[in-house]
Order: C-alpha cells, then sequence, then structure tokens
C-alpha cells in the first residue's frame, strides 16, 4: 500500500469588497502552486515551508477582516490523491510547455535577445519548479530547453568575440 | 531580554535572532516555542503567528523589525532585501543572492539544532552585513 501525503489545507472567507485584499491572497496562493479545492479552501503538500506560507496568508486573511483556519489533513483514498496530484502537475505542464515554446521561438534571434530570453527563462523555471511539488519528465525538458537556449548563446558569444 | 519564536529556525527567523542580538539588544537570549500561547511572558515574540514582529502585509519579519523598531541604516535595509526574497521569493526585489541563502539555511536546519543555527548564520549574516556595507560605500561589488 502506498503511503498517502500529507497535506496543508487554508480555509478562509474574506469580505467581497474590498477587493484588494482577495487580489493580494489570490496572487499568493497562485504563486505558492495552491490547488484550489472549492470556494476558500485550498491545499499544499505539508512541509515546514508550505505549512508557514499558508500561516501567514491565514493571518493576512485575518487582518484584513476575514476568516481564516489551518488544517491538516490526508486524502480519503489514494486515487482521490492521484486525481488532485496530477490536476496540480497539469497546471505546472503547461508552464513548462510555456518555457518550452519560447525557447524553442528564440532559437533563431540574434544572440543579444537570445541571451535576454535565456536568462529570463532561467529566471521564470526557478519561479515554476518552487511550486512543482511533483517532479516530471516536463520539468527536466524544461530544463534542458533552458539550458540548451544558454548554451547557444554562450556558444555564439565567444565567436561575436573573436574578429 | 528574552525572546521566542518558532523552532527550526530558517532565513528570516535566524536574520531577525542576528538582528535583534547585533542592533536592539546585545544581550539578547532566545527561546523555541511551536504554540504562540507558549510564549513566555517576559519575552518579546517574533516571526510567529499573531506576534507583531511578523509578516505583515507584503513585509516579511525581518523587515517589520526594521520598521517597528525604527531602523534607518541602508546596510540592514540592503540585507532585508536579500532576506525578503530568501524568504518569499516575490520578485519584489532583485537579489540573486538570496536562492544560494534559502538553500544554505534550509540545509543547516536539517543538520543543525536551533541554538547552533543561529551561531553559524549570526557569523554568515556578520559577513554579509560588512559585504553589502563595503558594496554601497563603494558603489559596486567589493572584491
Amino acid at each position: 500500500m502506498t503511503e498517502l501525503l500529507n497535506w496543508v489545507l487554508l480555509a478562509y472567507r474574506l469580505p467581497r469588497e474590498p477587493s484588494t485584499p482577495r487580489i493580494t491572497v489570490w496572487r499568493k496562493l497562485r504563486r505558492l502552486g495552491a490547488a484550489q479545492i472549492v470556494d476558500g479552501l485550498v491545499a499544499l503538500p505539508a512541509d515546514a515551508r508550505t505549512k508557514e506560507q499558508l500561516e501567514w496568508l491565514a493571518d493576512e486573511v485575518i487582518e484584513a477582516g476575514g476568516e481564516a483556519i489551518i488544517w491538516l489533513g490526508q486524502l480519503g483514498s489514494a486515487s482521490d490523491e492521484r486525481h488532485l496530484t496530477t490536476r496540480m502537475a497539469d497546471v505546472i505542464r503547461a508552464e513548462y510547455d510555456e518555457v518550452i515554446a519560447d525557447a524553442a521561438a528564440a532559437v533563431r534571434d540574434p544572440p543579444s535577445v537570445r541571451r535576454r530570453t535565456a536568462a529570463r527563462l532561467q529566471r521564470q523555471l526557478a519561479r515554476i519548479e518552487r511550486r512543482d511539488f511533483f517532479p516530471s519528465p516536463d520539468r527536466d525538458r524544461a530544463r534542458r530547453v533552458a539550458e540548451d537556449l544558454s548554451r547557444v548563446t554562450e556558444d555564439s558569444r565567444v565567436t561575436e568575440e573573436v574578429p | 531580554m528574552k525572546w521566542a519564536t518558532r523552532p527550526g529556525c530558517h532565513v528570516d527567523r535566524a536574520a531577525c535572532a542576528w538582528l535583534a542580538r547585533r542592533h536592539i539588544d546585545p544581550d539578547a537570549e532566545f527561546v523555541f516555542v511551536e504554540d504562540p500561547a507558549d510564549v513566555p511572558a517576559d519575552a518579546i515574540a517574533f516571526d510567529m503567528r499573531g506576534a507583531e514582529l511578523s509578516h505583515h502585509g507584503d513585509d516579511c519579519s525581518f523587515e517589520t523589525i526594521l520598521n517597528r523598531h525604527d531602523l534607518v541604516d541602508p546596510v540592514l535595509w540592503d540585507l532585508a532585501r536579500i532576506v525578503h526574497e530568501a524568504d518569499l521569493a516575490d520578485d519584489r526585489y532583485r537579489a540573486p543572492e538570496a536562492y544560494g541563502l534559502d538553500v544554505i539555511c534550509r540545509g543547516l536546519s536539517m543538520v543543525a539544532g536551533d541554538q547552533e543555527i543561529l551561531a553559524v548564520t549570526g557569523r554568515l549574516f556578520d559577513g554579509l552585513y560588512e559585504h553589502r556595507r563595503r558594496a554601497l560605500l563603494l558603489g559596486r561589488e567589493p572584491g
């Protein structure tokens, strides 16, 4: 029997107005890679960092006049868990695909443009990997493509500098 | 004074402890409690839920302490950019040092207890402070 993952959940409710705190919380949850379970309930695989981040967010919700409570839990079955992790991985895969597409589109750019794109994609990749909890071939593929683009730019820098 | 925070110190808490001892209270002693309710009555709580010296809005606890204690030293604020990005990685600041600092602190917390973490990171932040101080004076990265 496979062991079920531990999750940290944030149940929260914010006043409808003002909308700024709602947007801030939504933006932060997105950056953390949290899965929306239902309206006002989000989940992340539990570790020291994710639990802490959701706790700060809970405080922020309360400071904005809302209600928030942190739960720790497991899915009721392995298949429910798989359903959730697949859904989260699909979101991340779309983000990796974007990096891969941008890198492919940049291959024919002039070296100076390509160098900037390579640096941007490496930063973007680092951000995506932070919220990727389920290592996949997509991640390795995106890493490879971004590194290849960096390498192409380094090679071209050498050729550029040779008179 | 006694200062209280959660165990399992990571970058923001370690930086706050350094800040407290070096720039606010040379006699600072640190105690670690899991639950905010267990903070001793005579202790200043920091980087814990419900504590005044914690995350506020988009600020990490280090930034909050600088604000609440009116610390205006530009070197500390430069350090704050690095601590903020190491802790929150929200791209508010450009701080390429942050990623490495985050990994170093995470690794340290896997092999060391809290008092040891504070001792090691204390020296780390002494060095980082000196590096940023020279960088600000020179207007470029010091050698």
